[in-house]
């Protein structure tokens, strides 16, 4: 049984910050959850599609966030409860369809959770996605612990349908990945049917047609909505105090900041002075649970990741009322107390503490201190972004870079997001010039691709992951190709949506409910498209290249699948296709002739510089046997065996 | 001679597009390749001390030693380098007949050469759609394919490194004056190797003048002509101030003026006219289309010319006084010319840690009333 469903009401159990949410879902009797992974928010639609056929529920990874956000509303619609799922880029996806469902308003309840990952850990930016809350005038809720991460969901579902309003939950990196104890409740025997009513007069939200006009109407009842959020959020349960009744320092605090200020107030002993409101209702704030903790407190310091989301509203606040309560001190990001960008840290929030307090935040001790010291100096050894032993995108960008240096017009490649970014770094060649938003790699090609009659010479190209290419890489391609771009895309098709931990999209015969699927073409798209389409596989470095130099005579828009299975997908894995190794005789290693091409530019980690032989070597751990090197050695040194599927050599 | 790396190379020649293109540093290492008639550096090697750079014939070319190690003397300066006899020629009445530029004395010598062993492959220079593509045959038959001048620039020497490695030892190559510029630094051992052969059997030079860059021609003319169907291009001489080009079905004249800026930059610090590291150079002959110009220079040439003429390859004839003249004064202004240029761009006997594109003792530049090169310290 999946970790989820295990246990009984009351129980105790360990559960990641995403799975969680996931039980929540659960408990709240939710029946169809769509989402488009990303870090850090993946987990939640992992963990459910494990469990969709015992809960019976419908899970799905749609194909890009905004067609999510359509196929949750299309449950809540119907009267069921839905749940999405995304990072905070796919809010931004998501956000025309979600500012009309907003004002169309649901039925079911509806709860969208997105998660942000402050650091940009796993992203390209550090958005925030608390703002669209405010931005598309629906409440928002940010859960401060991970029994909150769970409990908090089914008193959102209730919320929506009270109010008859999408809901937001807002995740963070660390909640969503870092785990902690959880009390099980019940799951429930749910049995809503779906049934979409439209006979109805058309202004009732209920049974009527489903449209945002007219405005005059539908734009008041939102804010109304809105106010009577705010006016719930008043006896919020999982709004709390700890501290003083009256502390020199009241924090205000919400998601994982609330870890982060409890430890600040511990580490500097200021129990005594300092005070946490943890908040869960971020947005709209509840005025008079505001109003009655600002009055006892000296000074305000909010503590937020990212950006004085809470701290500005929280001042709009504080001025409405300062003719009751006199002015506050409020600090936080605004002031510089705390930084607007960057995760916040236990450390980070005890320095700004400490300032406001006058007390001393140094409390290593001196042991703490020397090791520390003594690593500093020592160095960790440099580790730069890598792609992992065997990885198809290493290949296909070695071809992509070789064909653009050897074209020599100052070819270029848009980048696009996927493991493949990396391809921005020199160690991984430094062939991708650009990296926006998801797609956006092939739409920045169709409009360079046009700029020939501006004088603009170089080869234009794109990269596109199989995940991303229908995400929202198709609509770019059409661009190109009715416009005449001169551009080739090249789709790296690794099967899966790899840099997420493989979830299924569109060309994979397989749902995310484990369920056969049929799988769309990516080749075939693109010819009914219109595009000049060649399949290599990337792995046969010649073909790729002469394929790449090929289309790069070709006027128009035109297309490059390198088609090769991700080297840690679950069929992939442990097996080899060729047991590699080096003839020291032959490898040249530093000489003039090679200068280590495989270990110094190559650098798949499977080739290891043996300083002794000053020979190249094979670690046959970490090696998948790809193959690859070998075509790329210059003094063909390196031998590659054919394996048969058991991992006995060929005969 | 001054040996450098693969970053020098870059910063040197590659960067100050004085890049001919010739493939000298191809075929030798992962990191410079040519293709259609470019030569770029795919990846950054840190070596100090390169074959590519050994091989350039854009980057310390030392005159003086090429000089005392092909002709056992320093350099003189003089209009056409070093030679024993200036003759004219053409393909004798036992050469089979082709599409020869002028008098086939090339075709010719390579065929002859071939079918007497006297070098077991030869590297040839063909273009596909005016994108040259040097070639190693190794049968006599085969010579005729290659015949006629391709105006472009071309990695003719990537061909001989390749047949290095393929094993051929005694490989003879066609060349302009910069290609075997190269082969004649390669023939030096410039890096000491111990396990170096010299593998160059027979070099033959062709005449000239100046090139075009390959992808520059082809765009021009493709806007004009079907490429495809070029047999030809040929430039008389002076004053008719036209390139013209034989096609299938007709021949067109186009103005010097519109090819002249698709020059490359190298060929104005090109001191060489007539391909004076070569065993036998070969040119045209003014006012007689079926006649080359044939430079005989070394030993192993003045063999080879007698007993291709013994065996009825070639015929040759004397060489007219008035030819001869104009030869060398087109020649020496070359000279002259690109010392000028070099000693201007900063690339001639650069002293100190500077580094040079050619040099030459200052005694012979001061002989061509051209200011000593002192002047250029540092790397310019
Ligand atoms: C770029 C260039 C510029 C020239 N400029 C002059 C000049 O200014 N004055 C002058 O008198 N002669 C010049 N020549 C030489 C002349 O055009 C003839 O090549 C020469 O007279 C030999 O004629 P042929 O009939 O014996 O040659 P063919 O028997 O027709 O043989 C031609 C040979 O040249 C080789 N070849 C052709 N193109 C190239 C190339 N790009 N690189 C290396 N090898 C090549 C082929 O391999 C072939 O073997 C030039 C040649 C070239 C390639
Ligand atoms: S690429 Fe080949 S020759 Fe060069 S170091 Fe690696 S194994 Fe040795
Ligand atoms: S001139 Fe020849 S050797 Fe020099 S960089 Fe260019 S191609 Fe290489």
């Amino acid at each position: 049984m999946s970790a989820i469903l295990k246990g009984k009401k009351g129980d105790q159990r360990l559960f990641m910050g995403n799975e969680a949410i996931a039980r929540g879902a659960l408990e709240a009797g939710v029946n169809v959850v769509a989402g488009y992974p990303g870090t850090p928010s993946s987990e939640i639609i992992e963990s459910l599609s494990r469990v969709a056929k015992d809960r019976d529920i419908y899970v799905e990874w749609s194909v890009n966030e905004k067609v999510a956000a359509e196929v949750a509303a299309a449950g809540s619609l119907a009267g069921l409860r839905s749940m999405c799922t995304m990072k905070m880029n796919g809010v931004h996806v998501a956000s025309d369809f979600l500012l009309h469902l907003a004002l169309t308003g649901t039925r079911g309840g509806m709860v969208i959770v997105a998660c942000d990952d402050p650091n940009a850990h796993s992203s390209q930016n550090e958005a925030e996605m608390r703002h669209f809350a405010q931005m598309l005038e629906i409440p928002l809720l940010e859960p401060g612990s991970f029994q909150d991460a769970k409990d908090l969901i089914k008193w959102a579902f209730e919320l929506s349908e009270e109010l008859r309003s999408i809901v937001f939950i807002r995740g963070t990196t660390r909640l969503s990945h870092a785990s902690g104890q959880v009390v099980l409740d019940e799951l429930p025997e749910t049995e809503r049917k779906a049934a979409f009513r439209h006979d109805g007069f058309i202004l009732d939200q209920m049974t009527g047609s489903v449209i945002s006009l007219p405005i005059a109407f539908k734009h008041p009842q939102l804010q109304e909505k809105l106010q009577k959020a705010a006016e719930r959020y008043e006896g919020c349960p999982f709004n709390s105090y700890t501290g003083p009744e009256n502390p020199d320092v009241l924090i205000i605090t919400s998601s994982a900041c609330t870890f982060y200020s409890i430890e600040a107030v511990h580490m500097l002993d200021l129990q005594n002075r300092a005070g946490i409101l943890k908040l869960t209702t971020t947005w709209p704030l509840p005025k008079r649970l505001i109003k009655k903790h600002l009055q006892t407190a000296g000074q305000i310091l909010v503590v937020e990741e990212v950006l004085p989301f809470m701290e500005e509203n929280l001042k709009v606040l504080a001025y409405e009322i300062a003719s009751e309560i006199g002015i506050k001190p409020i600090l936080g990001k605004r002031d510089g107390t705390l930084p607007s960008h960057g995760e916040m840290r236990p450390d980070v929030v005890a320095g700004a503490l400490a300032g406001i307090t006058g007390t001393s935040v140094d409390q290593r001790s001196e042991e703490y201190e020397k090791k520390v010291n003594e690593r500093v100096f020592f160095g960790a050894p440099a580790r730069d972004l890598t792609f992992c032993p065997g990885c198809p995108h290493r290949a296909s960008l070695w071809s992509i870079e070789n064909v653009l240096q050897m074209d020599n017009r100052q070819g270029f490649v848009c980048g696009d997001v996927g493991c493949y970014t990396m391809g921005l770094s020199p160690s991984n060649f430094g062939t991708l010039k650009t990296a926006h938003s998801m797609g956006s790699g092939t739409g920045l090609a169709s409009g360079f691709g046009k700029l020939d009659r501006f004088g603009m010479e170089q080869p234009v190209l794109s990269v596109c992951g199989d995940s991303t290419f229908f995400h929202t890489g198709i609509p770019a391609l059409v661009n190109a190709v009715h416009h005449g771009s001169n551009m080739i895309m090249v789709v790296l098709d690794n099967s899966g949506t790899a840099m997420t931990g493989f979830q299924p999209h569109p060309g994979i015969e397989k749902n995310a409910m484990g369920d056969v699927a049929k799988s769309i073409d990516i080749a075939k798209v693109c010819e009914a498209i219109g595009a000049k389409v060649r399949v290599e596989d990337p792995f046969e470095v010649e073909a790729t290249q002469e394929a790449l130099f090929q289309l790069l005579e070709e006027e128009g828009a035109k297309v490059l699948v390198l088609k090769q299975v991700c080297a840690l997908s679950p069929e992939k894995k442990w097996s080899k296709k060729f047991e590699m190794s080096v003839d020291t005789e032959l490898c040249i290693g530093e000489e003039c002739g090679c200068n280590r091409l495989c270990t110094r530019i190559f650098r798949c980690p499977g080739l290891v510089w043996d300083q002794e032989s000053k020979t190249a070597r094979i670690d046959s751990i970490l090696c998948t046997g790809c193959g690859v090197c070998a075509s790329i050695c210059p003094a063909n040194a390196i031998r590659k065996t054919p394996l048969a599927a058991n991992g006995k050599e060929v005969a | 001679m001054q040996v450098f790396g693969p970053n020098e190379l870059l910063a040197d020649v590659l960067k100050k597009d004085l890049c001919i293109g010739c493939g000298a540093c191809t075929e030798i290492c992962p990191y410079f390749k040519s293709y259609k008639g470019r030569t770029s550096m795919l990846f950054s090697c840190t070596r100090q001390e390169g074959r590519c750079h050994a091989h350039c014939p854009k980057a310390e070319v030392d005159l003086d030693e090429l000089s005392s190690f092909m002709f056992g003397k320093a350099y003189e300066g003089s209009p056409l380098g070093s030679y024993q006899s200036v003759v004219i020629s053409k393909a004798g009445p036992e050469m089979i007949p082709g599409n020869f530029q002028s008098g086939g004395t090339v075709s010719a010598l390579m065929t002859h050469a071939l079918m007497e062993r006297q070098i077991d492959a030869a590297v040839l220079t063909d273009w596909k759609g005016l994108i040259p593509v040097p070639e190693l045959i190794t049968e006599p038959g085969d010579v005729t394919r290659f015949a006629s001048s391709k105006y472009v620039t071309a990695p003719t020497v990537s061909m001989f490194n390749k047949s290095k490695q393929l094993g051929y030892k005694r490989v003879g190559i066609v060349g302009t004056p910069c290609q075997l510029t190269a082969i004649a630094k390669i023939r030096t051992n410039p890096l000491d190797r111990e396990d170096f052969e010299d593998t160059a059997g027979l070099t033959v030079g062709l005449f000239c003048t100046w090139t075009l860059d390959a992808r520059d021609l082809l765009k021009y003319l493709s806007a004009r002509i079907d490429v495809e169907k070029i047999k030809k291009l040929d430039i008389p001489p002076p004053p008719a101030e036209v390139l013209t080009v034989t096609t299938v079905d007709d021949e067109i004249e186009l103005p010097l003026s519109e090819i002249r800026p698709m020059i490359p930059r190298a060929c104005s610090v090109c001191p060489d006219m007539t391909a004076e590291w070569a065993d036998v150079s070969v040119g045209g002959l003014e006012g007689s289309p079926g006649w080359n110009t044939l430079i005989i220079r070394t030993q192993k040439g003045a063999e080879l010319i007698s007993k291709a003429e013994a065996s009825g390859f070639l015929v040759t004839d004397k060489m007219p006084k008035e030819s001869f003249e104009h030869l060398s004064m087109a020649a020496g202004n070359k000279k002259a010319r690109a010392f000028r240029q070099a000693m201007e761009d900063g690339c001639l006997n650069n002293k100190d840690d500077g580094h040079a594109a050619l040099r030459v003792s200052p005694t012979i530049l001061k002989e061509m009333n051209i200011e000593s090169g002192e002047d250029n310290v540092g790397d310019t």
